[in-house]
């Protein structure tokens, strides 16, 4: 069974291709580390990706999570944003 | 490309090429002769990654942190990209220290604002003291800042996307700023901004996490802009080759200067 964090998993997938022009990021496991890791973002596409979850799914994740720990892995990051889409309006 | 636009710029020392001759080889020490700069001066080191040629002996220097982060990254462009960044950057610190690449240990600092230990990277402690450092690379570049005190560099290559939604977490005056620009060239001011923040959060090593907003590094004019004095540092653009920008932020009062030393190879 498909479940909001793994579709909100895949947009994810999807933005952060788009951001970096990387199409290998549309088949990452959802345990797949965002910083450090095989992703290995930066500092300004991080925050590029951050501005648009917030644009798209009305969720500010650095407002709601001061420690940034939802961007651990695509899994935790989904998980954070399916939780709370939509609740905004 | 072409070279980097500051001059005189010194060629790269042979010593920092283990497959040019005059290196003792990656477990004996460098040569001696890099002095650290006296404050307010910072030493600006370039590099090309397509220059580089790391072989398995090159990347024996870094530690099983490096090695086990380098083999986590998807392609192997980015997989070269992050062994020069480290391996030069061992082999730049040695310079200073006379000291074998591989022996140097790396540590963080606690972040100032809540004490995690996600500040500033540090060397630690070894027989001498330890230079301050900042390693920054995008695309095909690496800048690597040295300094006598706590020092910070950023640089970034520029999108091809949008970046005007990264202004939403500048500071609101320099926000407003570059609302007034138009594209393109709001584009390559919001990255100028950017990498003025971030040059001065990676000197005081607070976590980027905690936010840029409170750091009013002002819209630069001309290529890298005037010095500023921001959260106890100096922060100013340098000048970086077509495509890239970059700054750097020093500790203290007065205000920073640098000098390149060394000339970016180029494409090989």
């Amino acid at each position: 069974m498909t479940t909001a964090t793994d579709v909100t998993a895949s947009e994810l997938r999807e933005i952060l291709a788009t951001l970096t022009g990387r199409d290998e990021l549309l088949a990452i496991p959802a345990g797949t580390p965002l910083f450090g890791g095989a992703v290995a973002l930066d500092s300004l596409t991080g925050t590029l990706l951050l501005r648009e979850i917030q644009r798209r799914f009305g969720v500010d994740v650095a407002a709601e999570d001061l420690n940034l720990d939802a961007l651990a892995t695509l899994g935790t990051l989904a998980e954070f944003v399916a939780a709370r889409r939509g609740q905004a309006g | 490309m072409a070279a980097h636009p500051a001059s005189p710029v010194p060629a790269q020392p042979a010593w920092l090429r283990p497959s040019r001759p005059g290196w003792p080889g990656p477990a004996q020490p460098a040569p001696p002769g890099l002095v650290l700069p006296a404050p307010p001066m910072v030493d600006l080191w370039w590099f090309d990654a397509r220059a580089e040629v790391v072989r398995p002996a090159d990347a024996a220097v870094m530690d099983a942190g490096e090695r086990r982060r380098a083999r986590a990254l998807l392609s192997a462009l980015d997989q070269h990209r992050f062994q020069v960044a480290h391996v030069l950057l061992r082999r730049v610190l040695a310079g200073y220290l006379a000291a074998a690449p591989g022996d140097l240990r790396f540590g963080r600092q606690r972040c100032p604002r809540c004490g995690r230990r996600l500040g500033r990277p540090v060397l630690l402690p070894g027989p001498g003291p330890a230079p301050f450092f900042s390693l920054a690379h995008s695309g095909d570049l690496v800048l690597i800042a040295v300094a006598a005190r706590p020092v910070g560099a950023d640089l970034e290559q520029d999108r091809a996307g949008c970046v005007c939604p990264v202004a939403g977490v500048l500071h609101p005056a320099d926000a407003a700023a570059l609302a007034r620009l138009a594209e393109p060239d709001r584009h390559r001011a919001v990255i100028g901004c950017w990498v003025r923040a971030e040059a001065v959060l990676k000197c005081t090593g607070e976590g980027i996490g905690h936010g840029l907003s409170s750091l009013r590094v002002g819209l630069a004019s001309g290529s890298t802009g005037r010095n500023r004095r921001v959260r106890g540092c100096s922060v100013r653009g340098l000048a970086a080759p077509p495509g890239y920008q970059a700054a750097v932020a020093l500790a203290g009062p007065d205000a920073v200067t640098s000098r390149p030393m060394a000339a970016l190879p180029g494409p090989g």
